[in-house]
């Protein structure tokens, strides 16, 4: 497996809980954890693999560190690359927008040229839309530390291991 | 935000990102600023903070063009009013109430601003109840061909206001160019929108209405509010068709002055909404892609700081409303009945009956003027014209522009006139306030807030509108087609109050209601429509002048003072007083009971010292115990006896004949309570 970027907002909770957790899975694997905080576009295209953190605020928008560098993201070409997306969500108080923040990245990234993996099953998971959602799967993994904190040590050990797979 | 849209951080020009952020930063420099002036005891007492609701509420205000699109804000909306052009100095003339503020001149609460000569129209407090007024001017929008959108702005709480729903079903079904835009922050003051509705966008709960076209935008952010506030205007302008805009805000503060946040909000939810701050997010953005430097941004934070030393320095040096002018602005002006000044004729003719009355006065004022318009519930429909047919023919005459059938909803039709009479002052309408008055208490709600509106807009806004009602019994109508309503109707300043009991003086009353400025409520006692006791002969261009009451019948021993239905049974009992008793009976007719003719009703205690004061209505809580408060008060020595009063028990109205006639005052009680005054 290529170098790989693990991006996310260093001032996080749950995401930057959840990226701790994704690092440790990865074991012996070098990740290079970048803070979405302070992202650029160069910093952005360091490493082809990106692991990239994405929250949902509020009724299913993307959190001011990613929104702010859509602009810049637009501007990018990301053919060659290749992204995994995780992001905690609430599916019992925010069922109408669960992991939103997975689908609107993911959606920006693949018009960019970047090619998505770490899809994941959403069978297991109760709630009513989500942007995330591709047929039946999510563009990426669902971490829901409000109602099945109790599953996001296997969901992400699972994820890991899928992700070794598909990254080059 | 994305490549293609109309407004992007990289794209837009630098003058209008500058623009931008003066109105941002100045905006949220005086909403930070206005519980100052609460803490220093000078005014502001109720204040919304805005801050959470920068990016729509600065699109709403650029999106506005004055003079051709109507704008109503709410009590939040600050950064909209500067937005749409308001200054400063304004803002805070309104705070603190002086009398140059330009909304009411220091009558209506504070952050309530307006600007009624740009079209930044003035609202109630009453949330969401402009709603009603947005889609009734944008009906006059669209009946004038004129250009020009309708934008009505509300927290989301507001939409869960009945007439809300009544305001958006109106303008699906008409199809009318109003954008209805939600600033949805997640609370109503403590109450979280779970509370409030099962969809957490409120707008998705009108998914289903036919010929509205949802949009979603994130109001914290300048661009998404700005490019989806300008395509829903695009849509509404291009198609005629209503628009709803979600804007997805957050409340960084507490709902206002007298609110505590932090009794219901954890540090974790007030620090999670602060994060978004919209105004230092736009600040970041132009830093980030280079469009301003940081010089070039504090140069204009001190500029504004400047703003607004300036315009508290204006607004703290100008007058105080000066409260001997609290009755002015109360009733707007009425029409002057110079032909027949005191409302009294003299025509020979075949008697006409008090539905043809109304029937010929609409009529012929529709002839005469061609910005009258009517609609109610039930008027036009083929051969049908009204419950009662008093609107007859009128279709046919005038065309459905003109006269077409309402909803089931009282407060739509009331609340649509008051909006359709803000496009201008030439327009006059005529509703049907309801099938019944009995069924119009849902309006209220509008009766109050047109009401207040000349007042409350400091003489700049006064709804021109005559509200008939079929009112009271007689008819075998039961509890919901008997009331009579006056008793409510008559507590509220700013609106007029007639209640003619024959057929001349309805047509009089009629004319001049019609051609008058301002709200009059026009009870017609539906139980005589048709009777030949109120028929009588009416000159063609007849006119009463408000505030006239008629004598009726000349006497000496007694008065009776009265109105509506009970004029025609107390002429009765009077005519038996004379027959069985040899006395005579002054009968005075009041026809206006707000204004009331208070020369006339001391006259008449005067001239006969005792007083009986009919009406329908109960006796308790009747407004005959203001006649008899205003003798007591102004006549007092020339009574010979008390003033005694006849009206219905304090009982709802029977459906049964018998409990009807048990319950309403008819000749005989009036002519027994007679005969004991005269005893006394």
């Amino acid at each position: 497996m290529k170098k790989t970027s693990i991006i996310y907002s260093f001032n996080t909770v749950k995401t930057a809980q959840a990226a701790k957790m994704i690092i440790e899975s990865f074991g012996d694997q070098d990740l290079e954890a970048l803070n979405a905080e302070d992202i650029t576009g160069e910093k952005f295209l360091k490493n082809k693999n990106l692991i990239l953190g994405v929250a949902t605020w509020f009724d299913g928008e993307l959190p001011n560190y990613w929104d702010e560098f859509i602009p810049e993201l637009e501007e990018l070409n990301l053919k060659g690359y290749k992204v995994a997306l995780f992001g905690p969500g609430d599916q019992k108080n925010y069922p109408e927008n669960f992991v939103d923040g997975i689908g609107i990245l993911g959606s920006l990234l693949e018009e960019r040229g970047a090619v998505i993996v770490g899809f994941t099953s959403a069978e297991g998971y109760k709630f009513e839309k989500s942007r995330a959602l591709r047929g039946d799967k999510f563009m990426g993994l669902a971490l829901d530390f409000e109602n099945q904190a109790s599953k996001n040590k296997e969901r992400i050990r699972n994820w890991v291991e899928q992700l070794r797979k598909e990254f080059p | 935000m994305s490549q293609t849209s109309k407004y992007h951080i990289k794209k837009t020009d630098k003058e209008t990102l500058g623009k931008w952020f003066r109105l941002l930063t100045l905006g949220r420099a005086l909403d930070d600023r206005a519980p100052n002036y609460l803490k220093q005891a000078i005014g502001w007492s109720y204040h919304a903070p805005y801050a959470g609701h920068d990016g729509i509420q600065l699109a709403i205000g650029q999106v506005f063009e004055k003079n051709k699109d109507y704008l109503f804000p709410y009590y939040r909306d600050m950064l909209t009013a500067l937005s749409a052009g308001m200054s400063a100095t304004e803002i805070i003339l309104n705070g603190i109430s002086k009398a140059t503020d330009p909304t009411s001149g220091g009558r209506h609460m504070s952050n309530h601003f307006s600007k009624r000569e740009w079209n930044i129209e003035t609202f109630s407090s009453c949330t969401g109840s402009h709603s009603l007024h947005a889609v009734g001017v944008a009906r006059a929008i669209k009946k004038y061909k004129a250009e020009g959108v309708s934008i009505c702005s509300m927290g989301e709480s507001a939409v869960s206001e009945g007439y809300v729903y009544e305001a958006i079903n109106g303008a699906s079904r008409e199809r009318l160019p109003v954008i209805f835009v939600f600033q949805d922050n997640g609370y109503g003051i403590s109450v979280p929108k779970k509370d409030q509705t099962a969809n957490r966008k409120v707008a998705d709960n009108f998914s289903g209405f036919k010929n509205l076209k949802i949009f979603h935008c994130n109001g914290k952010d300048v661009f998404d509010s700005m490019n989806v506030l300008s395509e829903a205007k695009e849509y509404v302008k291009t198609t005629g068709n209503p628009a709803i805009v979600q804007a997805n805000c957050v409340r960084i503060h507490s709902h206002s002055n007298s609110d505590r946040h932090e009794l219901y909000r954890d540090d974790m939810e007030r620090n999670y909404v602060a994060e978004y701050d919209p105004l230092a997010k736009f600040r970041r953005m132009l830093l980030r892609y280079k469009r301003f430097t940081s010089e070039e941004l504090e140069a204009i934070e001190n500029e504004t700081r400047e703003i607004i030393k300036e315009a508290h320095r204006t607004a703290m040096s100008a007058p105080d409303p000066d409260p001997k002018t609290v009755f002015d602005f109360l009733v707007p002006e009425a029409y002057t009945a110079a032909r027949y000044p005191d409302g009294t004729h003299n025509h020979k003719g075949e008697p006409k009956k008090f539905i043809e009355a109304l029937n010929e006065t609409l009529k012929a004022e529709f002839r005469l003027n061609p910005d009258t318009f009517i609609w109610g519930q039930d008027i036009a429909n083929k051969e049908k014209g009204g419950i009662f047919n008093v609107t007859k023919g009128m279709q046919k005459e005038f065309g459905i522009e003109r006269v077409f059938n309402a909803p089931i909803a009282e407060d739509f039709i009331v609340g649509t006139a008051n909006g359709m009479s803000r496009f201008s002052d030439k327009i006059r309408i005529v509703i049907e306030g309801a099938e019944f008055a009995d069924y119009f208490w849902p309006a209220m709600e509008q009766l109050v807030n047109t009401s207040h509106e000349y007042w409350r807009s400091n003489g700049q806004f006064s709804p021109n509108i005559t509200i008939r009602l079929a009112s009271g019994g007689y008819i075998g109508g039961g509890l919901y087609h008997s009331q009579t309503i006056e008793g409510a109707l008559t507590t509220l300043p700013g609106i007029r109050v007639v209640y003619p009991s024959f057929a001349d003086d309805a047509a009089g009353l009629l004319r001049t209601s019609i051609r008058s400025k301002g709200t009059t409520v026009f009870l017609e006692p539906k139980a005589l429509y048709n009777d030949p006791r109120a028929a009588t002969p009416i000159p063609d261009d007849f006119e009463v002048p408000f505030g006239k009451a008629r004598v009726r019948m000349e006497g000496d021993d007694l008065a009776i003072i009265t109105y509506g239905n009970t004029t025609i049974f107390s002429l009765e009992a009077a005519e038996k007083l004379k027959k069985e008793h040899g006395v005579t009976t002054r009968v005075l007719d009041l026809r206006s009971l707000n204004p009331l003719d208070e020369e006339a009703i001391i006259d008449t205690v005067k001239r006969t010292g005792k007083v009986l004061v009919v009406h329908e209505d109960k006796v308790f809580g009747g407004f005959g115990g203001e006649v008899v408060s205003l003798i007591n008060e102004k006549a007092f020595e020339y009574l010979d006896a008390p003033v005694k009063r006849v009206g219905s028990l304090f009982t709802p109205v029977g459906f049964n004949r018998a409990l009807e006639r048990t319950i309403l005052p008819d000749t005989e009680k009036i002519y027994k309570a007679a005969e004991e005054l005269l005893k006394y």
